[in-house]
């Protein structure tokens, strides 16, 4: 074999300096993090709360959250797969039901607080840009949006979150330019589109599309509305339902969880300091027992 | 040319960041609050250009005496010619630590509290002084075998048996 020269020698891995470990997971970006979570100094103890939003292949998470040096604290959280018990079964990762995730995050944040009476936000969802007006009593509740590594490209369902959220009654400084429905054109955001995304119009004109064209593909890709007898008109009325519910009853439920089935163990398990230094002298204590039984028999021979 | 005094003159090591400590600062800088009065230890962030301390102040610790958004401001003693002046400075949260040097004082005060409140509700009186470490007590020694050391006397003939 030809002669390679090494590349990354011992002075190499000497030298090098790890990126920290949410960056080398490639989950954090720290220069955000920072701006996010950065707090007036004359504010002192005052949280800065971040409404964040992550998706992942089969489920949104939106939480809000407030950052300490022992490690950030989650004041509530609300998942895409809570939504079956507000009547969403499917579709669970698409802009209506980031709006919904959003939207009950907002209501049950506000009502932990108990601040659901005061700020109902926008009742009916019509796309338009809503903020929430400070009401006489106490301040909106204020967060700021975490949009974490995703690009914030028009129409990302991370601003669907954000408008359910702000229709829930949070005060979360934006602006209208990355709503679904805003035309770079015109400059302006076009209400009725808006509102189409938010109750699925989107969905619904892809599903009236391929039943027309592809009627086999409709039924593999939306094999599981099928199931559930979910046509392309009744969209509207589900979401409409859906925020209905959310509105309505809010509050997390505690999910039953079975304690974890204790399995077989394959491998040693690993020894305690104190069981390691007794199995230590015990090993000792033998040798000695063995070794006086020897000497005596040894001594003769050495002599 | 003419060796520069600029205000970063001659802080090519001290500013430089750690070995292997370059790149993002860790989040609990911007997390810690300072209050007026605390006491800080001044330590410059090379790659925290904004706030920076004149490198004068690098190491010195001083009495917080102003909380803006986002510096300190910090009451450092500078010795100028044959006095002492208690110099205020506004340095960024990056380039300060929170110092210990009071915190055993800190600590004390705490149990002294504690024990004075113990003792109110016992009735007795107590002096939480601190008492320096006194001369050692007297003991006996243990184990010691006695051996009487005597010179002998100087025998020419022996010792020049080497060689002169």
């Amino acid at each position: 074999m030809a002669f390679v020269k090494a590349q990354k020698t011992k002075a190499y891995f000497k030298r090098f300096q790890v990126k920290f470990k949410r960056r080398r997971a490639g989950k954090t970006d720290y220069r955000a993090r920072i701006r996010l979570i950065n707090q007036d100094k004359n504010k002192y103890n005052t949280p800065k709360y971040r409404f964040v939003v992550r998706f992942t292949n089969k489920d949104i998470v939106a939480q809000v959250v407030s950052a300490t040096i022992a490690g950030d604290v989650v004041l509530a959280a609300a998942y895409a797969h809570e939504l079956p018990r507000y009547g969403l079964e499917v579709g669970l990762t698409n802009y209506a039901a980031a709006y919904c995730t959003g939207l009950l995050l907002a209501r049950r944040v506000l009502k932990t607080l108990e601040m659901d009476d005061e700020y109902q936000g926008n009742l009916e969802a019509t796309g338009e840009d809503y903020s929430v007006e400070p009401a006489d009593s106490r301040r909106p509740f204020r967060a700021l949006l975490d949009v974490g590594l995703l690009k914030t490209t028009t129409g990302n369902r991370v601003f669907g979150a954000l408008k359910g959220a702000l229709d829930g009654g949070l005060d979360i400084p934006h602006s209208d330019k990355r709503f679904a429905g805003f035309s770079k054109d015109s400059k302006q955001l076009d209400a009725e589109v808006h509102r189409k995304y938010i109750y699925g119009g989107h969905v619904s004109s892809y599903m009236m599309n391929l039943m027309e064209d592809e009627p086999e593909k409709y039924q593999t890709h939306f094999s599981r509305y099928v199931k559930k007898g979910l046509e392309a008109d009744n969209l509207e009325q589900l979401y409409k339902k859906v925020h209905a519910a959310i509105r309505a009853d809010p509050t997390a439920k505690k999910s039953e969880k079975q304690p974890p089935k204790q399995h077989k163990r394959y491998n040693l398990k690993k020894l305690t300091y104190e069981e390691r230094k007794a199995k230590l002298i015990e090993r000792l204590n033998a040798l000695n027992a063995a070794a006086g039984a020897d000497e005596d028999d040894d001594d003769d021979e050495d002599e | 040319m003419p060796a520069g005094h600029g205000q970063r003159a001659r802080t090519r090591d001290l500013f430089a960041r750690p070995f292997r400590k370059k790149g993002p600062t860790h989040l609990s800088t911007y997390l810690r609050i300072y209050k007026i009065g605390e006491y800080v230890d001044v330590k410059v962030n090379g790659s925290i250009h904004k706030g920076m301390p004149h490198k004068f102040y690098h190491g010195r610790t001083g009495r917080v005496w102003n909380v803006t958004k986002r510096a300190i401001g910090v009451e450092v003693n500078k010795q100028v010619g044959n006095r002492i002046i208690k110099k205020r400075i506004h340095v960024r949260v990056e380039h300060v630590q929170p110092s210990r040097c009071h915190e055993e004082v800190l600590l004390r005060i705490k149990k002294n509290d504690q024990l004075k409140a113990e003792a109110k509700a016992q009735g007795k009186i107590i002096s939480t002084k601190r008492k320096p470490e006194g001369p050692k007590p007297g003991f006996m020694v243990e184990g010691a075998t006695l051996e009487t050391v005597t010179p002998i006397p100087y025998d020419v003939v022996n010792d020049l048996k080497g060689g002169y």
